[in-house]
């Protein structure tokens, strides 16, 4: 699979159904962590990673079990906040990262490049743990507390573009965003001090954000304030919840011990700050590693925007849905149970929602096989457990392009149920669309993406107007229906009709045109038979040579429609002018015509030998002969033209018809020419031998008649 | 969009309209012979909606089920009884159940509530429901918002004097503003009488009821669509961009995508494309008598016999498997695909997606989407074989690049021990123990778990001790190595410790033979 694009990096609208303001206060969040001497003390939750199995355990004195800093805790936790923030809001939900001691360190900016969880992790290793040794009394988390405020007033790029776009209404972008704090604080009191000092900064860079243009005052503030302390410790701070402290700051407390309970206090956060919710993938059948020819049922928990849920939410019915409440007690999930994919077949389902998951697990072997799974390019569709026993799917897990996507599924009654079927309305009843061709017409649209290009050259179309332009082209002329059309059921001017469309032509593409008109021509010299519908006409249908008109006409018709395109247009129109019998000698040949045929209707008449006649008609093969040789003139005298096409035809034609032959005419061959003109007019022709190409006729054409377009689509690609 | 119409069915309504000169008529009149227009408009121009009808006055009834039968809807109002008094909170939460019962809690619908503005008094009163709306336990909530989007329409058989005079207009007023403001309500201008009743429900129609036509564009090639239901305006984001989307009226296709390429894009409404007939007079309102029937069915077979556009992108859209992408407006685009109702009968249907430039994250910037022929080489491969879509994005996400977490105390023991387990495969796993070995070690250092770096040390150096005597020499050499490099990368030393440094295996040689070392 090729990889022409990438997403830009500034798309203003986020993605998919979530319908909040694309400025709200999750725009911008900054993780302040603290990186004080203090938070290197112990969080006292131990960790074995030495596990010796029974064989080898013997005689082995097993590694102390270890056990993480504060530091570390708070930073992995905060980095599984960002994962799973990532995960389901890879771009416009952004994370200013920022480590306070004796003085701030931001470890990335608002850029979308810099919103990545390994970028920040590099820059984590690069800030290393805390050093216990660092005089206290110089390191705070006021530093970072500050930078966070500072931090906020500075726009983001989507900030800047929105403003940009909106122009004199840019002041409806707002400005908002929430700074969590991770730190270990003394006291209920140390902790109003934090909350003040941030009211402070607020105040003093909304004033300095007032008079910048690339900073912006801060309407909304959301501090959150994790209280992080040893296992084992008394708190000596207390929750609190959200409390106003000004008309722009809301703050928070959480008191939360390190370790489990911070991860599922951050956790909890995550899916708060961005309206995520739960689900939980059940009886996902997974191989055993031991016992490869069995499988056991695995349960997968997955986190998505809630709005995946509103079906159960909105109805009530969250607990009927299978819902759980897990060990935290305040997060929910809904069940929903996989079903085994049967096919791979494509199908459109009427889906009115996908979000992006993050799988809350995610290196654990239930989690890694069904995201393997997904990502190989299956989709799973998953049912709502009910208590009535009826199945209903309600979801569908789905991987598109490296990302999953949980896919909501319609599960109720459709209000476009039982619509009046399309051939009962207008054009219902028309049955010859050129349905093959049309497909082919779409595949030749089908449409690709385009790279970006940076300098927007105002003249130069987008990609999708281009499209559209060429829509256009390729429907100057086109016949909906077979019986309207002669030239595109004609396999010989296939190749005339692909080129003309195109916006410019090769010299080759001229020849390759040009070809094609002498092929009709050839076509019609030899009276070969065009597939000219007669429906609505009664009998055989036009004449041959008025069939030819039609055909020429047709074809002026679509050049014509080209023309203007560029003078490589126009010499194929001249070429077809040139070729086609002039209207003018058309009419010539068909009065001669029935000269001819008047004459031999006297002769016939007669009833005996008539010297005149004899010479008229020899006369009249001589002017045949000139007609055709003038004809064959044309083309060789035309500048560019190669040999005719289908000499070899011809050749055998010549042979097998003598009567064409040039040089003196043998007595026999006038006899049974003219005992033979003489027969025809006492009985009808056989209508086979008058639609014969080269005296053989193919039969049971009326069959394929029956059939459709199927005749006229003889070689050329159907499917 | 489903209807709903909620009639008013308590005595007040058998009011007699005081009128001089003309026959005595009852308020419950007017309103019949109004939603009778109504019921006429819907069975021509709006044929496909879904409609019930409920009765309410102290109680409520569903007296017709969601139907497309407008007879029946008819009949049953033409033979509606009179009842008590109004009641109306218990009569919404009715509409509420028989909605969600129907449709469930996506489907937007509207609501057409038909009352003479006596809102009841005392208990169940609307007066008395808005008073005690912040007073109610989670069970027995005022009905309004409806968990289902919806619109109410309140069409009062009276003027706004006469509803002025009382607190009705104010309560009604509320009652939109409790549903997000989605509703409207309508009174009767001048006299009450057949003609100004005629006239609201007229507006009713035109503000909610008229048919969309469209006319659907392929370059040259073209059809008069009508939409149905009509595609509402949308908001997208009321604080940066606080204009409705509203779909234009000429749908241009802008080229064709593969279903599976496509692959069940999420859509914020479903629509039927039905082709119409150029002959515009069918569709005025009000033709009902049998001659025009007549007509209208000749008109009809006429156009089912002339080719139409709509018929033929159907047929190959089907054909193909294909979609076609479709412009709505600036930066709003749809799809339009042939979709089964059963085996037999099939249609063209139209789906919006979400309005922005980038509705699709697996296709891209919807502007950045352009002919093939423009490609250097086709995207779709000679033979069909390939395809440009899904996009890929450019980061990736956790799941797909083996990230670590250690939240939890097993996800360490399964890293420490995938270690341990290669390590005891030295040499033959020495790449797949170092590539472990690095993922470790930029995780610890990332974390600041130098901890976890000594500990790793420690069991590689206890490993080594606990090599058998058949181990391969190298296997001793290597872990000694990677206990020593782990060691210097827990001291913080910037050059060891440096986060994108990578542990290499030790170079050692013993296929020579000979111990060069």
């Amino acid at each position: 699979m090729s990889n022409l694009c990438s997403y830009q990096d500034v798309s203003v609208t986020s993605c998919m159904g979530t319908r909040t303001n694309m400025f709200s206060v999750s725009h911008k969040t900054v993780f302040v962590v603290d990186h004080c001497p203090y938070m290197a003390e112990s969080s006292r939750q131990q960790v074995e990673c030495d596990i010796l199995t029974k064989s080898r355990g013997q005689g082995v004195i097993p590694l102390a079990p270890i056990s993480k800093s504060l530091w570390t805790c708070a930073v992995e936790c905060s980095m599984e906040y960002c994962r799973i923030l990532y995960d389901v809001y890879p771009t416009a939900k952004l994370v200013n990262y920022v480590v306070s001691d004796s003085e701030f360190h931001s470890l990335n900016s608002w850029r979308q490049e810099d919103q990545s969880t390994h970028e920040l992790m590099s820059a984590l290793a690069a800030v290393g743990p805390p050093n216990p040794q660092e005089d206290p009394e110089c390191c705070s988390i006021l530093h970072g507390l500050v930078a966070a405020v500072e931090s906020l007033c500075s726009i983001t790029e989507y900030q800047h573009e929105a403003r940009t776009n909106l122009m004199e209404t840019a002041e409806r972008v707002a400005n908002r965003g929430r700074i969590i704090c991770l730190t270990n604080a003394k006291s209920d009191t140390h902790v109003r001090m934090l909350e003040d000092c941030v009211q402070e900064t607020l105040q003093e860079q909304n004033k300095l954000a007032a008079g910048s243009d690339r900073l912006m005052p801060i309407q909304q503030c959301e501090l959150v304030l994790v209280h992080v302390y040893p296992q084992g410790d008394d708190t000596l701070v207390s929750d609190r919840p959200k409390k106003e402290i000004s008309s722009v700051l809301i703050s928070e407390v959480h008191s939360v011990r390190a370790g489990r309970h911070l991860a599922s206090k951050l956790n909890m956060l995550v899916q708060h700050h961005f309206d995520l919710a739960s689900t939980t993938i059940t009886n996902i059948p997974m191989k055993e590693e031991q016992h490869a020819n069995t499988s056991a049922n695995y349960d997968v928990e997955l986190l998505h925007h809630r709005d995946a849920h509103i079906e159960f939410i909105k109805s009530g019915d969250l607990h009927m849905a299978g819902s759980t409440s897990r060990d935290s007690g305040l997060k929910e999930t809904v069940t929903l149970k996989w079903c085994t994919p049967r096919t791979n077949s494509v199908e459109l389902h009427y889906c009115t929602g996908a979000y992006r998951i993050s799988p809350v697990d995610v290196n654990s072997r239930p989690s890694s096989c069904l995201t393997n799974f997904l990502l190989n390019g299956r989709s799973v569709l998953l049912e709502q457990p009910r208590k009535s026993g009826s199945k209903v799917i309600s979801h569908m897990l789905s991987c598109h392009g490296g990302e999953i996507f949980l896919h909501v599924l319609n599960s109720t009654r459709s209000t476009l149920e039982d619509p009046p079927s399309i051939s009962e309305g207008c054009g219902g009843r028309v049955t010859d669309y050129r349905i093959t061709d049309f497909g082919e017409f779409m595949r030749e649209n089908r449409l690709t993406p385009f790279p970006e290009t940076s300098s927007r050259d105002d003249s130069e179309k987008c990609p999708s107007e281009r499209a559209k332009a060429q829509l256009e082209r390729h429907t100057r002329y086109w016949p909906m229906i077979i019986s309207q059309t002669t030239i595109f059921n004609m396999q010989a001017v296939v190749p005339l009709a692909n080129l003309i469309v195109k916006e410019s032509l090769t010299e080759e593409d001229v020849l390759t045109c040009q070809k094609t008109v002498y092929n009709l021509v050839d076509m019609e010299r030899k009276n070969d038979p065009l597939p000219i519908s007669t429906v609505g006409s009664r009998g055989k249908g036009p004449k041959r040579d008025e069939q030819y008109r039609i055909m020429w006409n047709e074809l002026e018709t679509l050049v014509k429609a080209h023309v203007n395109a560029s003078e490589r247009h126009q010499r194929v129109l001249e070429c077809i002018s040139a070729c086609r019998s002039k209207p003018a000698e058309e009419e010539d040949r068909k009065k001669r015509g029935r000269k001819r045929e008047d004459k031999e209707d006297k002769a016939d008449k007669n009833g005996k030998e008539d010297d005149k006649s004899w010479q008229d008609s020899e006369r009249l093969k001589g002017t045949q002969d000139k007609e055709e040789q003038t004809e064959a003139e044309v083309i060789k005298d035309s500048p560019d033209s190669p040999e005719p096409l289908n000499k070899k035809p011809r050749l055998t034609e010549e042979v097998q018809v003598p009567e064409k032959s040039k040089g003196p005419v043998s007595l026999l061959t006038m006899w049974t020419s003219r005992i033979t003109v003489a027969n025809s007019r006492k009985h009808q022709e056989f209508a086979g031998r008058i639609s014969s190409v080269n005296n053989k006729a193919e039969l049971y054409q009326n069959l394929k008649d029956e059939n459709g377009m199927d005749t006229h689509e003889n070689g050329k690609a159907t499917r | 969009m489903p209807t709903v119409v909620l009639m008013d069915a308590s005595l007040s309504m058998t009011r007699p309209v005081s009128l001089e000169g003309s026959e005595d008529f009852q308020r419950k009149n007017l309103a019949v012979h109004g939603l009778t227009m109504l019921f006429e408009h819907m069975a021509t121009n709006y044929k496909l909606e879904f409609t019930a009808l409920v009765a309410f006055s102290s109680l409520w009834e569903l007296m017709v089920p969601f139907t497309r039968d407008y007879n029946t809807l008819q009949e049953t109002l033409n033979n509606l009884e009179d009842y008590d008094k109004t009641c109306l909170e218990a009569a919404l939460n009715g509409v509420s159940n028989v909605v969600q019962q129907e449709w469930g809690s996506g489907c937007p619908c509207q609501v057409v509530l038909v009352t003479d503005g006596s809102l009841g008094i005392g208990r169940g009163s609307l007066r008395q429901s808005l008073q005690t709306l912040k007073q109610r336990a989670d069970d027995k909530k005022f009905p309004l918002p409806f968990p289902f989007p919806a619109k109410l329409f309140v069409m009062c058989i009276a003027n706004a004097e006469e509803l002025q005079e009382t607190d009705a207009m104010d309560n009604l007023e509320q009652l939109i503003g409790i549903n997000d403001g989605e509703g409207q309500i309508f009174t009767m201008e001048g006299p009450l009488c057949l003609k100004s009743v005629q006239s609201m429900f007229g507006k009713l129609i035109d503000q909610a009821y008229s048919p969309f036509h469209a006319v659907l564009h392929c370059g040259n090639l073209s059809s008069d669509v009508q939409v149905f239901p009509r595609p509402e305006p949308i908001v997208m984001d009321d604080e940066v961009d606080p204009m409705p989307r509203i779909v234009q009226t000429d749908l241009e296709i802008v080229g064709f995508v593969e279903i599976g390429d496509i692959a069940s894009p999420p859509v914020t409404s479903r629509h039927l494309v039905l082709p119409t007939a150029v002959n515009k007079e069918v569709d005025e309102v009000g033709t009902g008598n049998a001659e025009d029937a007549e007509e209208e069915s000749s008109a009809n077979q006429m156009a089912g016999k002339s080719p139409n556009f709509c018929v033929l992108l159907h047929g190959s859209l089907k054909v193909e498997g294909m979609v076609a992408l479709v412009q709505l407006g600036p930066d709003w685009f749809g799809m339009l695909y042939s979709q089964a109702d059963s085996k037999k009968k099939s249609n063209l249907m139209m789906s919006l997606f979400e309005p922005g430039p980038e509705p699709l994250p697996w296709l891209g910037k919807m502007a950045q989407l352009g002919p093939t022929s423009d490609a250097a080489e086709n995207p779709y491969g000679e033979d069909d074989s390939k395809s440009p879509f899904p996009l890929q994005p450019k980061t990736k996400r956790s799941y797909g690049q083996n990230v670590t977490v250690w939240i939890k105390a097993s996800g360490l023991q399964t890293d420490v021990q995938k270690i341990l387990r290669n390590a005891r495969k030295l040499p033959e796993k020495t790449q797949t123990f170092y590539k472990e070995l690095n993922r470790l070690r930029k995780a610890a250092l990332a974390f600041g778990f130098w901890e976890l770096l000594k500990g790793v040390a420690e069991l590689l150096e206890r490993e080594c001790t606990l090599l058998p005597d058949s181990a391969h020499p190298d296997a001793a050499f290597q872990l000694s190595h990677a206990a020593q490099q782990l060691r210097l990368a827990s001291t913080g030393d910037s050059q060891q410790a440096a986060f994108d440094h990578n542990i290499t295996p030790m170079h050692t040689d013993f296929s020579g033979g000979g111990e060069r070392m």
